[in-house]
């Protein structure tokens, strides 16, 4: 198979991982307002664990340009919320606060996986001998992705089917930038920690200014504490062994 | 070297009181800011330490900071301050007091770990989280000796208190040091340790209080800007 193909094959099937993140939340009934919370917690500790491990990443190319990108991901947040803000949403059952949230989450997992595509591009330009290893460890790392979007979805009143369709959703961008970074690795390359910034400020930042908040309104605080923490920690393993 | 920076880590808490010679009342949304900030540097350090502990088996690790977090959680539970809110300045009932003190010197102890630990990893590192604590201890000094001011405390008193808060991180820093230069092999997991009870800390006692107190945006950006700055200056000094 020609290489470009193959990237964008894996590139595709990494994508389609994601949608089984939404897999979980078949077997939640009741969405109280407790519920919510937690799932807010959950999808918190999940995000600020895979930005934990893309700083890791991203400042091995270069710490300036990782916090550039940082501050560049908490301005992008700013501004969409601003956007958003003049506007009345209505998504679904969904409006309100709780509209601008969905929206939010899903433009924040669709941005971030932009820097996770070229990520994938350079790392095959690498070496493509890697690449099916490569695949399934992002394709992996992905499911999470897809429960932290099914987290915020799914509680606001989202079926099961549309939450996997829009986690798998905010992770096309993987396939569409992965093979323009593959063959064009070099031109690639010096952007990645930028990317890499960007990503990682963008999800710490969309948990402190929204999900974190929210929880601690409907839920104990040592409750959203523990399971933001341990799942922080599960995912930063979780990342290092697979 | 480990007691000389943890004890000025400590001591500069002092200089949290500072604020309150000039005013008699500090606005409760500067203690949300002081909080905020505090979570950020706190953050930026868990980082840093997970990411040294990370050039060691990262299942250590993990355990470590699994104990960490469970540590904290314990420790409120057992001292009954799990749901107390440290920034009441019109709380008049005693126990209050004596309890936001308990809270205070408990959450020094993952702090001393932290920069025992750190200053194993390598001595520039060390001074740099003891550098980055002591940042942290000046605005919880000021949001503690805000509490006690209002209950009648006086101000070279309150910076005595903030001071010996802090007592117990400088004991963990030299006692960190010491069990692990002789054990080299518990490094990860002090570090581990460490990093859970510093994110547990910032997740169950900082931010909390600091949203309801300043709005959510402003709350988020200083914690984010203060941990930006953690990790690349500490990323430089390792």
């Amino acid at each position: 198979m020609h290489p470009v193909l193959l990237v964008f094959l894996y590139g595709t099937v990494t994508a389609l991982a994601t949608g089984l993140g939404a897999l979980p939340f078949l077997f939640f009934r009741r969405l109280s307002p407790l519920v919510v919370a937690l799932a807010n917690a959950l999808a918190g500790g999940l995000m600020l664990g895979a930005s934990f491990g893309l700083i890791v990443k991203g400042t091995d190319y270069g710490s300036w340009q990782t916090l550039a990108g940082g501050a560049l991901g908490v301005v992008f947040i700013l501004a969409t919320q601003r956007a958003l803000a003049g506007r009345e949403l209505d998504v679904g059952a969904a409006r309100g606060a709780d509209a601008r949230q969905m929206v939010l989450m899903v433009i924040v997992m669709t941005a971030h996986s932009f820097s996770e595509g070229v990520a994938v591009g350079v790392s095959f330009g690498g070496g493509a001998t890697l690449a099916a290893i490569i695949t399934i460890a992002i394709a992996v790392h992905n499911i999470p992705e897809g429960l932290a979007i099914s987290a915020v979805l799914r509680p606001r009143g989202v079926s099961v089917a549309r939450c996997a369709g829009w986690s798998v959703f905010s992770s096309l961008p993987q396939p569409a930038m992965a093979v323009p970074a593959f063959l064009f690795v070099e031109a690639f390359r010096p952007a990645l920690p930028y990317g890499i910034g960007f990503a990682a400020g963008a999800m710490i930042f969309m948990v402190l200014v929204e999900l974190l908040p929210e929880a601690y309104e409907d839920a104990p605080k040592p409750i959203v504490a523990l399971l933001v923490s341990l799942t922080l920690v599960g995912m930063v393993l979780f990342q290092q062994y697979l | 070297m480990v007691l000389l920076y943890s004890s000025i880590a400590a001591g500069v808490s002092a200089v949290g009181v500072l604020p309150l010679l000039r005013h008699d009342r500090i606005p409760v949304v500067a203690i949300g800011w002081a909080n905020a900030l505090a979570s950020g540097l706190m953050l930026g350090a868990a980082f840093l330490l997970l990411s040294a502990s990370l050039d060691y088996e990262a299942w250590i690790g993990g355990v470590g900071a699994v104990l960490g977090i469970v540590y904290v959680w314990f420790t409120h539970a057992a001292a009954g301050t799990e749901e107390l809110d440290l920034n009441r300045l019109d709380e008049r009932a005693d126990v209050y007091g004596y309890k936001v003190l308990l809270v205070n010197t408990l959450h020094s102890a993952p702090e001393g770990v932290a920069i025992g630990g750190a200053a194993l990893v390598s001595l520039p590192f060390g001074i740099f989280v003891a550098l980055a604590m002591a940042v942290h201890n000046i605005p919880e000094a000021t949001a503690l000796s805000a509490i006690l001011r209002s209950r009648g405390v006086r101000l070279d008193n309150a910076a005595g208190l903030a001071v010996m808060t802090n007592v117990t991180q400088v004991l963990l820093a030299v006692v960190t040091y010491a069990v692990v230069s002789a054990a080299p092999g518990a490094l990860p997991w002090a570090l581990g340790f460490a990093v859970g009870s510093l994110i547990y800390l910032v997740l169950a006692e900082l931010l909390p209080e600091s949203y309801r107190e300043a709005g959510h945006t402003t709350i988020a950006v200083l914690t984010t800007l203060a941990m930006g700055a953690v990790v690349l200056l500490g990323d430089l000094a390792r």
